[in-house]
């Protein structure tokens, strides 16, 4: 399986006539784009914004980060799930770089959603206060889960993602400045040298925790609660086969931009044929029920064992519950001879304290850790806020509170704002970005 | 200029070697001993140079505390210091002892220096600064260096590192940190992959701790006397949330009347846990909060009776500290209420 990511390198992004790209900069005609958003009558409210690094501008809250892609061929970014259920991984797609798509409820947020400050000591908290992003902020008739606390967030979710496509559009035709190709055929018969080095396989866990459909990452357009463990070329996720869901706690959440981009896969692969033998991806998931975790666990340490791995790495996309199928699969492994090594963010709480994962086991000798989901984070107030901040403290978002006695309101009068490093969007990292370590004090 | 007070044992507080390792402690004024070399570099002024025999604070820890404690009353100190203890192993404990007295009274930092394979490390590394100390005296002039550097920071309100920068044993707490080269975790997850693959050494960034296990208490003799409580984690509250109990990472608590009531109506309690669906607990609190079944049992006598109050959190992302904080702050109520026993219900 061959896939090629055409890269076209985002210098600027302006709104202008015509939706287009030329020399770095990406234009992009916002009624036109807002027309393409309306299509779906479900959203009642709709505006377009582009933030850059360095500009006072807080976000929140944030739903969903998606990479504009397009496909030369015309096939969908997103098969499954926007477009038309077909493969991914092979052939051509072309890519917007340096920038995503941000999506932001005008008004309502929930446990899921979380929080981008573009500058200020918030701006290096996640990667998306370093990127050019487009923000949609948005509002829909969804009134049966407008006062949840747990939201499918799905008219808003599938905006961001047909929007991404349809302003890659402009970069259709167009020739690539760069090509990154990535290629991985039959783990059987490869180069002999190849063959010699250690074996690994990467396995996924993202979040599948919600037994009603709608909140979990999807494959394929399929609920990975509705599913086991499976085998996958890494080319997939890195071609838009995972979709990022709408459940866990905000800084653990793996975006769509995050799967697409998957620094994991693309580390493994540079090292692939110099100093390991990539075998690919073991697709699991993150269930609630012990007999669904352990059942997963068995599958992963089963398909890991026949396809001839020496080694795994485990990452998982959430924290708390999850932390059990986390420990458990690298159990598994260890067990079945594989040696595994795993990807985390830990809750030690506020004072650090805590115990870093819900259950332990010393056999989980090998992790790296991105991040502390309960570390307290004082923000200063921004010039603009996108959205609604009111909704880091109202609307049950898992980094923020209403009320405390010692702490005072998340959200001040001021603008400033006191949180959990949980309501920082997509602040861990796991899937390999994070420059954050955990160290003790 | 800021205020230190030091800490020495006999020995280094020139009083005598083991014959006299029954002194009594004494405050002088000034600096004795090592106090005088760190009151060259330290940020504040040494008024004070307490000595205690290291036999007397050993066989009598409570009572030499309360008498050093004592003679600090009244007296201004912005910092407390005490060895470097090295390899001295009474001298350890003593320095921790005093130490830990000294910060809880008086809520002053306080820092210490002493070996790795001293008893007082591990006794004492997760309630204050233990610089890592050399195994002789020797290293006097290394050790004291090191703990008037960490005591500078302290004193000049400097944010303290992490524990291994700092040359600290670690205290338990454990913090994200932004590292200074960057490095993003797909590196890192490389390089301990191909190390622990080729058998290399490795070092993971989360060592697994010590897990701490509770002892089953023993069981209720007569069940029929008993009164037994009903406690949840699965943020079962009334409508209102009046004690605004987070959704996840909770910090906070409740309880509230059951006095009468043969179980809880939707629409009049709730659920907050924001870690499932809420659907059914809202409809039926008592899915969670089993207080019907309860009630039906206590009628049969098959218990004594019902306690009147529920205890309610939220388990989603709350850290086993803070579950721990919550559960010392509402046991003194069940004992108070004479409870027997609790049910805890998880979600």
């Amino acid at each position: 399986m061959k896939l090629e990511i055409g890269n076209f390198h985002v210098r600027d992004i302006v709104f202008g006539d015509a939706l287009s790209f030329r020399d770095g900069i990406l234009t992009i005609q916002k009624e036109e784009a807002l027309n393409f958003i309306r299509q779906d009558d479900r959203i009642t409210e709709a505006e377009l914004y582009i933030v850059k690094p360095g500009e006072e501008v807080r976000l929140c809250p944030v739903k969903e980060a998606i990479e504009p892609r397009v496909r030369p061929d015309g096939r969908g970014i997103f098969p499954g799930y926007t477009s038309k259920l077909l493969p991914a991984g092979e052939g051509k797609v072309h890519a917007l770089k340096n920038c995503s798509v941000l999506v932001v409820g005008r008004h309502m947020g929930g446990f899921q959603d979380g929080l981008i400050d573009m500058a200020g000591p918030g701006q290096k908290m996640t990667i998306f206060g370093n990127l050019l992003n487009i923000v949609l902020v948005a509002d829909t008739n969804e009134a049966f889960e407008r006062f949840e606390q747990q939201k499918m967030n799905d008219a808003l979710r599938r905006a961001g993602h047909k929007l991404a496509e349809f302003i890659a559009g402009c970069v259709k035709e167009l020739e690539p400045e760069e090509v990154e190709v990535y290629e991985m055929g039959s783990v059987r018969g490869r180069d002999p040298e190849t063959e010699k080095l250690p074996s690994v396989v990467y396995v996924m866990q993202p979040q599948s925790q919600m037994e009603a459909l709608g909140y979990n990452d999807l494959l394929y357009g399929w609920d990975l609660n509705r599913f086991l463990p499976t085998y996958m070329n890494p080319n997939e996720i890195l071609d838009g086969a995972v979709v990022s869901g709408s459940f866990m706690p905000c800084s653990s959440k793996w975006s769509t931009y995050d799967f697409q981009n998957t620094p994991n896969i693309k580390a493994l692969y540079r090292e692939h044929g110099k100093t390991l033998n990539f075998l690919g991806v073991i697709m699991s998931n993150l269930n609630v029920a012990l007999e669904q975790k352990e059942r997963a666990a068995q599958f992963v340490a089963q398909l890991a064992v026949s396809l001839g791995a020496d080694a795994a790495v485990v990452a998982e996309e959430g924290y708390g519950n999850p932390d059990a199928d986390f420990v458990a699969c690298l159990v598994a492994l260890e067990d079945a001879g594989v040696k595994t090594i795993g990807v985390t963010n830990e809750s030690t709480g506020r004072d650090g304290r805590g115990q870093p994962l819900v259950t332990l086991d010393e056999k989980c000798d090998a992790i790296v850790s991105c991040g502390n989901v309960g570390e307290l984070i004082e923000l200063p107030p921004m010039k603009v806020v996108l959205g609604e901040l009111e909704a880091l403290g109202r609307d049950g978002n898992s980094g923020g509170w209403e009320h405390d006695e010692i702490l005072g309101p998340s959200v001040r009068p001021d603008g400033s704002v006191i949180m959990e490093n949980n309501g920082i969007f997509c602040g861990d990292q796991v899937a390999g970005w994070s420059p954050k370590q955990m160290m003790a004090f | 200029m800021k205020k230190a007070i030091v800490y020495l044992n006999q020995f280094f507080g020139q009083i005598g070697g083991e014959e006299k390792a029954g002194f009594e402690p004494e405050i002088r004024e000034g600096q004795v001993g090592p106090a005088m070399q760190m009151a060259k570099t330290l940020h504040a002024e040494v008024t004070h140079t307490i000595i205690c025999g290291d036999n007397c604070m050993g066989s009598n820890p409570e009572e030499t505390c309360a008498k050093i404690l004592a003679m600090l009353d009244g007296l201004e100190f912005d910092i407390f210091l005490a060895g470097p203890a090295f390899q001295a192993g009474r001298y350890t404990v003593a320095c921790g002892l005093i130490c830990k007295a000294v910060k809880e009274k008086f809520g002053v930092p306080v820092v210490t220096s002493m070996n790795v394979e001293t008893p007082g490390v591990n006794m004492f590394r997760k309630d204050m600064y233990i610089l890592k100390g050399a195994n002789s005296a020797a290293k006097m002039r290394k050790d004291l260096s090191n703990m008037v550097t960490l005591a500078n920071k302290l004193l000049d309100g400097v944010a303290i590192g992490p524990a291994e920068e700092e040359g600290c044993f670690p205290r338990g707490i454990r913090h994200q940190v932004w590292r200074k080269d960057g490095k993003p975790a797909s590196e890192r997850m490389i390089d301990m992959l191909l190390k622990k693959v080729n058998g290399l050494p490795f070092v993971t960034e989360m060592p697994i701790p010590k897990i701490d296990r509770v002892p089953i208490a023993p069981a209720i003799k007569d069940l029929k006397k008993a009164k037994i409580a009903l406690l949840n984690t699965g943020g079962i509250v009334p409508v209102d949330n009046p004690d605004r109990i987070q959704s996840a990472s909770a910090t906070r608590w409740g309880r509230y009347s059951i006095e009468g009531a043969d179980g809880l109506e939707g629409g009049v309690f709730k659920t907050v846990h924001a870690g499932f669906d809420p659907a059914a607990a809202d409809a039926d609190p008592d899915v969670i909060t089993p207080i019907d079944a309860l009630r039906a049992l206590e009628k049969e006598g098959f218990y004594g009776a019902l306690h009147n109050w529920f205890y309610t959190t939220v388990g989603t992302g709350t850290t086993e500290s803070e579950a721990a904080r919550m559960a010392r702050e509402i046991v003194p109520y069940l004992k108070e209420d004479c409870v027997d026993a609790v049910i805890m219900v998880s979600t």
